[in-house]
C-alpha cells in the first residue's frame, strides 16, 4: 500500500496550471469548550495536484478529513500550514471562487424563495446581467429537470430536492471545478441516476469534479480515480486498480490434500483459507500460473480458480482495516 | 444586480421581517388609543427609542448572523463575492428598510396626532432623522458582532450590555460627578458607542448647528467603523461544517 501523503490526479497531469494544488496542507482545529481542549489535526501535511477534466472520489472513514479538505479548497476555512490554490489562484480569492461550484453536505436555502428565485439570486451574486441571470436559471431548471418545481417555495422541498437545487447553484456560470460533499444524500434512486447523468455531462464539458461520498457503489459508476484519506493523510490514491493494487485470486480445491503453507505460496500472501478454499493476494492475471503451479506442485488438487478485480468498496475496507490494525 | 439582489434579500428573506415592521407600526397605532396629554408623551423620543434603538437589534440578525447560524453562509461565501460587498449591500438594504419604516411611521404618527391630538410631536422631524441615524449605528454594531457571536446572543448581549452601561454610568454620574473614572469613561462611551445622547440632543435642538452636524457626522463615521470591523471579521472568519 502506498503510504505517501501526496498525489497527482487526473488525465492531463502535465497541465501547467492544475485545477487544485495543495502543498503540505495541515489543518488543526483548536479545541474549544468543555471536554474539547485537545486540538484536532484534521489534515496532516497533504499534497495533492489535480488536473482538469476528471472526476475524483474522495473516500475515507468518518473523521478522515474529507469535509475539511473540501472546505479548504472551497475557501471556507484556512490551512494551519501549507497552501491551497484553485486554478492557479489562492483559495478564497475572488478568482478561485469564480472557478468553483460547491455543494455542502446539507445545503440550506432561504425557505421563502422559490427554486427559480434561488437560482436567480445566486446567479446575481456571480455578477451576471439580468438577461444572463434569467437564461442561467431557465437552463439549469431544465438541466436538473426541475421545471415542475421551479416556482414552489424551497421551504417545502425534501433534502433530495434541495440537493438537486444545490447542484444547480453550484453549476451557475459553468465552473471549472465542482466540489460535492455527499451530493446523493436524500436522493431517491431516480435522483441518483439524474445526478450521475448531470455529473457525466459536466465532466464532458471539461470540468473537474471532486466528490466526497460514502456511497462507494455510486462513486464507482462515476469514476475510477480515488483519493483515500485516513486520519488526515492520503493513504492511497489513483485508479481503483492502482488503489486496490493486489487483486484477489479465489482458489477452490478438493479436501483431504496437504495443508497450504505460507512458503508454498511465497511470495504471494494468503488472505483467507479454509478446508476447500483459499484467497490469495496477487498483482494481476499474470500471477495466476505461478500461484497455480506452486499449489499443484505442493499436491493441492485445484477444482476452480477465479480472479476478483478490486472494487472500491473492497479496497476501502482493506485500506481501512490495514490502517486500523 | 449583485447589489440589488443582496439589498432586496434583507427584506424578502423571511416573513418575520414584514411581521416585525407591522408589529412596530401597530404599536404606534395602539398607543394612540390611550388618552394622553401632550406634555406626557413625546412621539419623537418614543420613535427614537422604539424604532431607532430596538428595531435594528431584531432586524440585524438577518444580515449575517442568520446565515452563519443556519450554515447557508457556506453557499454564499463560495460565490464570487467579496466580504465587503456582502456586508455593505446587506447593511444598505437594512438601512433602506429603516428609511421606509421611519417615513411610514412619520406619516402614521402625524396623521393620527392630527386626528386625535394625543401626545406631542415637537421636534418630530429631527427625531425621524436621528432615529434613522441611530438605527444604522445599532444595525452595523449588531451585525458586526453577529460575525463572531452566536446569533441568539448578539442582539440580546448588546441590549443587556447597553442597559447595564447606561445604568452604571447614570449611577456614577449621580454619585461621583467629578471623579476621574467618570470623566475618562464618559467621553469614551459617548464617542465610540452609538451616539444616542448626542443625536437625541441634536433632535431636541440643544446643540448648535456645528455640534449637530458633528453628531450626524460621528454617527455616520461610527457606522463605517463598525462596518469595517465587521468586514474584516467576516474576511477572517472560518465557516466550518458544524453550524453555530
Amino acid at each position: 500500500m502506498s503510504a505517501c501523503n501526496e498525489a497527482t490526479m487526473g488525465q492531463g497531469q502535465s497541465e501547467r496550471v492544475p485545477v487544485i494544488e495543495c502543498r503540505g496542507v495541515t489543518k488543526v482545529y483548536p479545541g474549544a469548550g468543555k471536554g474539547r481542549n485537545t486540538p484536532v489535526c484534521a489534515l496532516d501535511d497533504v499534497s495533492l495536484r489535480v488536473a482538469g477534466g476528471t472526476i475524483i472520489g474522495l473516500i475515507g472513514p468518518n473523521g478522515a478529513g474529507k469535509t475539511t479538505f473540501l472546505s479548504l479548497v472551497a475557501g471556507l476555512i484556512f490551512p494551519t500550514r501549507g497552501s491551497v490554490r484553485v486554478c492557479g489562484h489562492p483559495a478564497r480569492s475572488l478568482e478561485a471562487r469564480r472557478s468553483l461550484g460547491y455543494i455542502p453536505e446539507s445545503p440550506v436555502f432561504l425557505a421563502r424563495y422559490t427554486a427559480r428565485g434561488i437560482l436567480k439570486h445566486h446567479a446575481a451574486l456571480h455578477g451576471l446581467s439580468r438577461r444572463a441571470i434569467t437564461d442561467q436559471a431557465d437552463r439549469l431548471l431544465a438541466q436538473l429537470r426541475m421545471e415542475e418545481y421551479a416556482d414552489r417555495a424551497v421551504g417545502g422541498f425534501s433534502l433530495g430536492m434541495r440537493q438537486r437545487l444545490a447542484l444547480g447553484v453550484a453549476l451557475i456560470d459553468s465552473p471549472r471545478l465542482l466540489l460535492l460533499d455527499e451530493p446523493s444524500n436524500g436522493l431517491d434512486p431516480i435522483g441518483v441516476i439524474e445526478l450521475r447523468r448531470i455529473l457525466t455531462e459536466v465532466r464532458q464539458s471539461g470540468a473537474t469534479i471532486i466528490i466526497s461520498s460514502h456511497r462507494l457503489g455510486e462513486l464507482e459508476r462515476l469514476t475510477s480515480d480515488y483519493v483515500f484519506l485516513h486520519q488526515g493523510r492520503i493513504v492511497q490514491f489513483g485508479g481503483a486498480e492502482a488503489a486496490g493494487r493486489m487483486e484477489r485470486l479465489q482458489i477452490e480445491f478438493l479436501p483431504g490434500g496437504p495443508s497450504v503453507e505460507e512458503q508454498t505460496l511465497a511470495p504471494y500472501r494468503a488472505l483467507e483459507r479454509s478446508e476447500t478454499k483459499l484467497a490469495v493476494a496477487v498483482g494481476g492475471v499474470q500471477d495466476i500460473p505461478d500461484v497455480v503451479n506452486s499449489l499443484v506442485k505442493a499436491g493441492i488438487r485445484i477444482t476452480g480458480v477465479a480472479l476478483e478485480r478490486p472494487d472500491v468498496e473492497r479496497t476501502f475496507v482493506r485500506l481501512y482495516e490495514e490502517r486500523a490494525s | 444586480m449583485k447589489a440589488y439582489a443582496l439589498m432586496v434579500e434583507t427584506f424578502s428573506r423571511k416573513g418575520s421581517v414584514r411581521f416585525v415592521h407591522l408589529c412596530w407600526l401597530g404599536i404606534y397605532a395602539a398607543l394612540f388609543l390611550i388618552p394622553m396629554p401632550p406634555e406626557t408623551w413625546h412621539w419623537g423620543q418614543f420613535l427614537f427609542a422604539w424604532s431607532g434603538c430596538l428595531l435594528p437589534l431584531l432586524l440585524s440578525e438577518g444580515i449575517i448572523g442568520d446565515d452563519i447560524a443556519s450554515g447557508r453562509i457556506r453557499l454564499i461565501v463560495t460565490e464570487p463575492i467579496r466580504p465587503v460587498e456582502l456586508y455593505v449591500y446587506r447593511l444598505l438594504g437594512l438601512s433602506l428598510q429603516g428609511a421606509v419604516h421611519f417615513l411610514a411611521v412619520g406619516v402614521l404618527v402625524l396623521l393620527l396626532h392630527r386626528l386625535t391630538g394625543r401626545g406631542s410631536v415637537s421636534h418630530f422631524a429631527g427625531f425621524v432623522l436621528a432615529s434613522w441615524l441611530i438605527f444604522n449605528a445599532w444595525a452595523a454594531l449588531s451585525t458586526s458582532l453577529s460575525v463572531v457571536l452566536k446569533r441568539s446572543n448578539n442582539s440580546m448581549l448588546l441590549f443587556i450590555v447597553t442597559v447595564a452601561v447606561c445604568f452604571l454610568l447614570s449611577l456614577s454620574i449621580h454619585f461621583f460627578p467629578k471623579s476621574v473614572g467618570v470623566n475618562v469613561v464618559l467621553p469614551i462611551v459617548r464617542y465610540t458607542c452609538p451616539p444616542v445622547e448626542l443625536l437625541a440632543n441634536t433632535a431636541l435642538g440643544k446643540l448648535d448647528l456645528l455640534e449637530g452636524l458633528g453628531s450626524v457626522a460621528l454617527s455616520l463615521l461610527l457606522v463605517v467603523l463598525y462596518g469595517a470591523a465587521g468586514v474584516v471579521l467576516l474576511g477572517k472568519r472560518e465557516f466550518k461544517y458544524v453550524a453555530d
